[in-house]
């Protein structure tokens, strides 16, 4: 179970209150793979971090399975840079498991990303897409019940990029986590999400289910069909419901 | 040019002797006011040949060791704990920002009183003196963590306590580290001052004393000594931080490249 209900957010910027995220009841049904596509600052961020419990709504709820083992990528790789490639996948681990258990885990995770030579190096050794790619690993080696990306492949080139959204949904296929998945990138979400939510001005204004079997080409027609009717609701015509402003 | 690097510090020490040794050479200075090269050389040798050089100097290292060690196992509990508490912060700052406006040398009077003239005040200077750098190096270090590295803790579901030890405190190494470098020297110059005004040995006691007897050649001996002493104990600082902290050398590596 994994829902947020009604849920809004205020932020105090320089003294005036921004609504990042306003009313917004949405469930993401266990073992389901949801993308959130949707401007910067239309509150996509705001979502999954009430989601992964790093921000409490302002008011609404906010519904996690009690004992969810929860995965998160951030933007930013976020590596702890005392420790080595290894020792990071490792991090949320460490004292959860066994020595043995999380060696193996932590070698499954890095040759997922295709890091399983990097294991020694230090995060300053590594390139911006390398520690990225670690990042994912980290959350991979958790095995969560509900796995939160936000933007998780921006920073990589276009090639590695397509190799970690297969990685993903294989990941996916095999142990059915919930996955939230947030994006500026609409191909992305059409290619990944069984179903794409589409945020304005911190609402949810539309849901389209992608019924395409997995794995999806970009160049399926089905796949570009989707993918223009979204980018057309997103960037068409300014709605006619004022409380929908574009975003800034 | 790793050679290179490692010579230019030789070359300007060995230009700064050069200086000295022909500024007496040519009667610019006068032999008892700036004693030559040749003259603190023999001086050294003499107490090298004596023991009292060993002696006075092994006093001085063991008081700043101690007192190094001494004020560092106070500093850093201490940081730990106002950084973490908010009431002990209230209660506990203003007290030790009091503390630290005042010159230890000015409080030797007072700890020759309390603390008599023997180990325990050349101690109490130390810690006093080298005690703020590594506080307040921790403190910096931790309220300077990054908040995001701290919500992967969170997210991770570690306890405040593992975020202290796991995150915090390894974030806060870098400036810990810059803190303990300052200490120690601070302990150094805090300990020959102490020595200086009430002390029957040290290498402080050995120029005081040198004075009186006017050896300018012994005095500038001492000073050289206080030097390399100061110079190896950071060096050595330096390697042991290295080999048990190497993310920390492996940095400066990465952005030199």
């Amino acid at each position: 179970m994994l829902e947020v209900i009604d849920a809004s957010r205020r932020y105090e910027v320089a003294g005036r209150t921004v609504l990042a995220l306003d009313g917004v009841t949405q469930r993401f049904p266990v073992g389901t793979i949801t993308a959130i596509v949707g401007r910067s600052g239309c509150g996509k961020t705001t979502l999954l971090r009430l989601l992964a419990g790093l921000a409490e709504p302002s008011s609404g709820a906010v519904r996690r399975a009690p004992a969810a083992g929860i995965g998160v990528v951030f933007q930013e790789a976020r590596l702890m840079p005392w420790l080595d490639a290894a020792a990071n996948v490792a991090f949320p681990l460490k004292g959860r498991l066994g020595r043995a258990e999380i060696d193996a885990r932590v070698d499954e995770a890095l040759a997922l990303v295709g890091l399983a030579d990097a294991r020694r190096a230090l995060p300053a050794q590594l390139s911006g897409g390398m520690a990225q790619r670690v990042a994912i690993a980290r959350a991979l080696a958790q095995r969560p019940d509900v796995l939160l990306l936000d933007e998780p492949f921006s920073a990589l080139d276009a090639f590695t990029r397509r190799t970690l959204q297969r990685v993903l949904v294989d990941v996916w296929q095999a142990r059915r986590p919930t996955v939230v998945l947030v994006t500026h990138d609409v191909e992305e979400a059409v290619l990944l999400g069984e179903s794409v939510l589409e945020l304005e001005a911190g609402r949810v204004v539309g849901r389209v289910a992608v019924d395409l079997p997995f794995p999806r080409e970009a160049t399926d027609p089905a796949v570009v069909e989707l993918r223009r009717r979204i980018l057309a609701r997103l960037v068409g015509e300014p709605h006619s419901d004022p409380r929908r402003k574009p975003c800034t | 040019m790793p050679a290179r690097r490692a010579l230019t510090p030789v070359a300007v020490f060995a230009s700064v002797v050069l200086v000295w040794w022909l500024a007496g050479r040519l009667g610019w200075t006068n032999a008892y006011l700036l004693p030559a090269p040749k003259a603190v050389v023999a001086a050294l040798t003499d107490l090298a040949a004596s023991g009292a050089l060993v002696k006075h100097a092994l006093t001085s290292i063991q008081r700043v060791l101690l007192g190094f060690a001494l004020s560092t196992a106070l500093a850093v509990p201490l940081a730990v704990l106002l950084s973490a508490s908010r009431p002990a912060r209230t209660v506990i700052d203003p007290l030790l920002e009091f503390v630290r406006q005042v010159p230890p040398l000015a409080l030797i009077p007072l700890l020759i009183l309390w603390l008599g003239i023997g180990e325990a005040q050349k101690l109490g200077i130390i810690v006093l003196a080298s005690f703020f750098p590594v506080f307040l190096g921790l403190r910096g270090g931790i309220a300077g963590v990054d908040p995001r590295l701290i919500e992967v803790g969170r997210v991770a579901g570690l306890s405040r306590r593992d975020i202290l030890t796991r995150i915090v405190l390894p974030s806060a190494l870098p400036e810990l580290v810059v803190g303990l470098r300052i200490s120690l020297g601070y302990s150094w110059r805090a300990l020959v001052g102490a020595e200086l005004i009430a002390s029957s040995a040290g290498l402080g006691y050995m120029i005081i004393d040198a004075e009186n007897l006017a050896r300018t050649d012994i005095v500038l001996a001492g000073i050289l000594v206080i030097g390399i002493l100061g110079l190896l104990s950071d060096l050595l600082l330096r390697r042991l931080i290295g080999h048990a902290f190497p993310w920390l050398s492996a940095d400066l590596e990465a952005a030199r490249a």
